[in-house]
Formats: C-alpha cells, sequence, structure tokens
C-alpha cells in the first residue's frame, strides 16, 4: 500500500493533529473545513508547531519547509478526487457524517478509502451513506488526542469492510511512525470500552464525594499500578461531562450492561456544572 | 502461603482460600498478624479477629515490588522486614474488598476477556490498544499472566459481596484456568 495523497476533513484538535502527523509521514494533505477562519487557525498553529520542533532541534528548516508545502488548507470542492484516502473528523453527529460521506462517496475516485475518527458510532451505521462497491473501501480509522504523539490507531473494520483492505491499512501504519490495532466494530472499539473500568472501579470504592480519598485512590493507583495519571485527575482533565457521555454512550450501546453503569457521582458533578479543569471545579478544585 | 516468623510477628504471603486464611489467623490468638488479603475485603478479617494488625495486596506486585497496605496501627518492625524482604510498602487508609489497584485492574483485565471472547480484536491488539492508546504501564493479558487465579476470586468475591452482575466474570477468562 502507497498512500502519497490525504485528505482530512474537519479542522478541529484531532483533524488538524492527524493531519499534521500524514504531513510529518511526507504525505501530501489536504485539510478540509467549512470555516476558511478555522482553517488558517489550524493551519497557522501546525506550522508553530514544526517551528518550535525547528528550534528545538527536533527537526530540520528544510524538512520543516517540505512539510509546510505538503500541507494545504482547502475548501471540500478543491480537493484531489484522486485521494488514496480521506479522514473524516467533524462533529460527532450521526446525521451529519451521513450526509458527507453521500456527498463524499459522489465525489471521490473509486479507489479512495473513506474511513471516520469517530469515537461514538458504529462504522456500519456511516457505510450506510455510500454506494456498495464503496462499502468495502470504508471503515474507521480511530486516533488518540494528541494524534502527533499518541501511537495507536484503531483500525475498524466495518461490516463490509475488505479485510485485505484494513491489513493493509495497519501494516502502512505499522511501518510509519504508530502502533496499530485491528478491531471490531463495536460499541467504544478496544480503548473506549476496556479502559472504562479504570474510571467506574474507583467512583465505587470512593461510593461519595470525598476528596482525601479520591486522592489517595490516584495516588495509589500512580504509585502501586504506575497509571501517570489517577482516575479523578483524568476526569477532570478529560472532562468529567465528555467521560460521563463516553459512559452513558457504551452503556446505552451494550444494553444497560452493569459493568458500564455511570455512577452517580459522575451524574452529580455534570448536574452541578463541575466539569473538571476547564470549570476550575471537579472531583478536585483549580483556582 | 509462605509465612514469615519473627519476634511475636507473622507476615502471611501469598494466596489461600479464606478459610485458610482464617485458620492461620486462628492458629495464631497470641501474635500480631500481617496478611496478604489481595482477593478478599480485610474489614471482614479485622472485625473477627484483633491480632490482624495489618493486611496488604502482593499478589498483583509486579518488578516494581510495590505493595498497597492497609496498617491498623504503626509498626516498624513490620515496615522494616517488608524492606528486608524487597517491598516497598505503599500504605493507604482505604479499607476496601480488593484493596484499590487489584480490584481496578482486575476489572480491566475482565473487559478485556470479554472483549476478547467477542471478539473484539487479538490479545496482542488490546494489550497494544491500552499501552499506546491511554499509556497504560502494561497491557491487560500482560498484567493478568499467571495472576488469572487471583483475578477470578477477587471478582467472585465482589459479585458475592454486591450482588452487582458489573463483577460477573468472563467465561474465557474463568476457562483460562482450567
Amino acid at each position: 500500500m502507497n498512500l502519497q495523497r490525504i485528505v482530512i476533513i474537519g479542522s478541529g484538535t484531532m483533524g488538524s493533529g492527524i493531519a499534521q502527523w500524514f504531513a510529518q509521514q511526507m504525505c501530501y494533505v489536504e485539510l478540509v473545513d467549512n470555516s476558511e477562519e478555522q482553517l488558517k487557525k489550524a493551519q497557522a498553529s501546525i506550522h508553530q508547531s514544526w517551528d518550535k520542533l525547528v528550534e528545538k532541534e527536533k527537526l530540520t528548516s528544510c524538512k520543516a519547509e517540505q512539510m509546510k508545502k505538503l500541507l494545504e488548507i482547502k475548501s471540500l470542492n478543491q480537493v484531489s478526487k484522486n485521494a488514496d484516502l480521506v479522514v473524516e473528523a467533524i462533529i460527532e453527529n450521526l446525521d451529519i457524517k451521513k450526509s458527507l460521506f453521500k456527498s463524499l462517496d459522489e465525489y471521490f475516485a473509486p479507489h479512495t478509502i473513506l474511513s471516520s475518527n469517530t469515537s461514538s458510532f458504529p462504522i456500519h451505521l456511516m457505510a450506510e451513506a455510500v454506494s456498495d462497491e464503496r462499502k468495502k473501501r470504508f471503515l474507521g480509522l480511530h486516533f488518540f488526542n494528541p494524534a502527533t504523539i499518541m501511537k495507536l490507531v484503531e483500525v475498524i473494520k466495518g461490516k463490509d469492510s475488505d479485510p485485505a483492505l484494513c491489513q493493509e491499512l495497519y501494516q502502512w501504519f505499522d511501518g510509519k511512525d504508530k502502533k496499530p490495532a485491528l478491531c471490531k466494530d463495536s460499541p467504544g472499539f478496544i480503548v473506549n470500552r476496556v479502559a472504562r473500568n479504570f474510571y467506574g472501579e474507583p467512583l465505587r470504592i470512593v461510593e461519595q464525594e470525598d476528596e482525601a480519598r479520591m486522592k489517595e485512590v490516584d495516588r495509589i493507583l500512580k504509585e502501586v499500578g504506575g497509571f501517570k495519571m489517577g482516575p479523578f485527575e483524568l476526569m477532570d482533565l478529560i472532562g468529567i461531562d465528555v467521560n460521563y457521555s463516553v459512559t452513558c454512550s457504551v452503556w446505552e450501546a451494550y444494553d444497560q450492561e452493569p459493568r458500564f453503569a455511570p455512577h452517580k457521582l459522575q451524574k452529580q458533578m455534570v448536574d452541578e456544572k463541575r466539569f473538571g479543569r476547564k470549570s476550575k471545579r471537579g472531583f478536585y478544585k483549580y483556582d | 502461603m509462605t509465612n514469615v516468623q519473627f519476634q511475636d510477628i507473622i507476615i502471611n504471603f501469598g494466596f489461600g482460600t479464606k478459610a485458610e486464611k482464617k485458620k492461620i489467623l486462628e492458629q495464631n490468638p497470641d501474635k500480631k498478624v500481617f496478611m496478604d488479603l489481595t482477593c478478599y475485603d480485610p474489614q471482614e478479617f479485622y472485625q473477627s479477629y484483633p491480632q490482624l494488625k495489618g493486611t496488604f495486596s502482593a499478589l498483583f506486585c509486579d518488578e516494581n515490588r510495590k505493595v498497597e497496605t492497609h496498617l491498623k496501627e504503626p509498626n516498624p518492625a513490620f515496615l522494616s522486614k517488608m524492606k528486608d524482604l524487597g517491598y516497598s510498602v505503599i500504605e493507604t487508609t482505604i479499607i476496601a474488598c480488593g484493596f484499590v489497584f487489584p480490584r481496578t485492574i482486575a476489572q480491566i483485565i475482565n473487559e478485556a476477556y470479554f472483549a476478547l471472547e467477542e471478539q473484539v480484536a487479538s490479545k496482542g491488539d488490546i494489550d497494544r490498544a491500552m499501552k499506546f492508546g491511554v499509556n497504560y504501564p502494561k497491557g491487560p493479558f500482560e498484567w493478568a499472566s499467571q495472576r488469572e487465579k487471583y483475578v477470578v476470586t477477587l471478582l467472585d468475591e465482589l459479585h458475592a459481596k454486591t450482588k452487582d452482575d458489573r463483577y460477573r466474570v468472563a467465561s474465557t477468562l474463568r476457562n483460562s484456568l482450567s
């Protein structure tokens, strides 16, 4: 497999991070967004990041200039129709995504692989919007934030995705600066499913709001378990509202399986608008 | 199980059934006993055995040899002996069935087994995803290696105590014991 022309749709945190990573692999990247202002902001931020790497002598200025040339910002109707791979990273709204994929299917050449960076929706539901032929070249590529640093890409095989294509993509990422994991199209994929109990069990150990107890749980999981962050400080960083929403979505998708049940403390925090660091109050205070 | 005895102290290491653990306490009413209760509820033991002066969780110990430990009262002799034995005691005031780390990691391992039996991904890809997607120091199957019996015993104990089906053990995990 030789991926040379990549289109990234959506220039938010994930989209711009994914675009930056592909450009760093010396792929030609077209970054697309509805908002020209947002696109310019994303491009400036990526350029700034490369300039910083040059300053720190982690990147040569020649390479940085090459990468800047490889990354272009465009509107959708300007991008190359013969792209090898499209990665969608827009808002998590199924109807909007389906409508986008319908138009992408019509726009791009038959060989173009269409993929979604969704963390919430089943790949097969989005694939409903494309033709039967395209369904074989439709899959999930779930990157983790920040995409230039986190090594994992979940390569998600949809119901009709060509298994050989998924395997080729796996090999391609494996040969680059990533650690791919091949997985089935099931709720939460691997990480958002298996990680649920890193939050759920500590919540049941503390049971109710008790800052000293939460601090102690965080400390033990870091000291004994070797985790970089404890569950309560991590939920505060991610956003308790975001974490609660992922928990509820996995729980619902598994027919309210008790293993994924949200905890009353999560709901209490969200109801009180204590979302974590971003609201200066979560399980801990950030004044 | 192994007992380390010195002065009037017994430190009981290793896996045992609840009955086996209780028998050791019953046989040593006049000693100060410190016991590995990784898979059980320390509170249940403290209530019945005043000679139990501290509990710890060493069954999930890896090369860092850090042991989550609850002490009813300070005991420098115990701490010194643990140090001599190569353990680093991490004290906690939380008394919870399965402690904090074993209980949390047991649930992560159990979920990884559920994902495996639903063929979500291979063991290697699940381990890789957790290490490189959320920076876990080890993958769930790497953690579980040689400890499956402890994970199953702990989850069965939590299930029996709470009657909560969130602690139901994945069949592939239970079958891995046979």
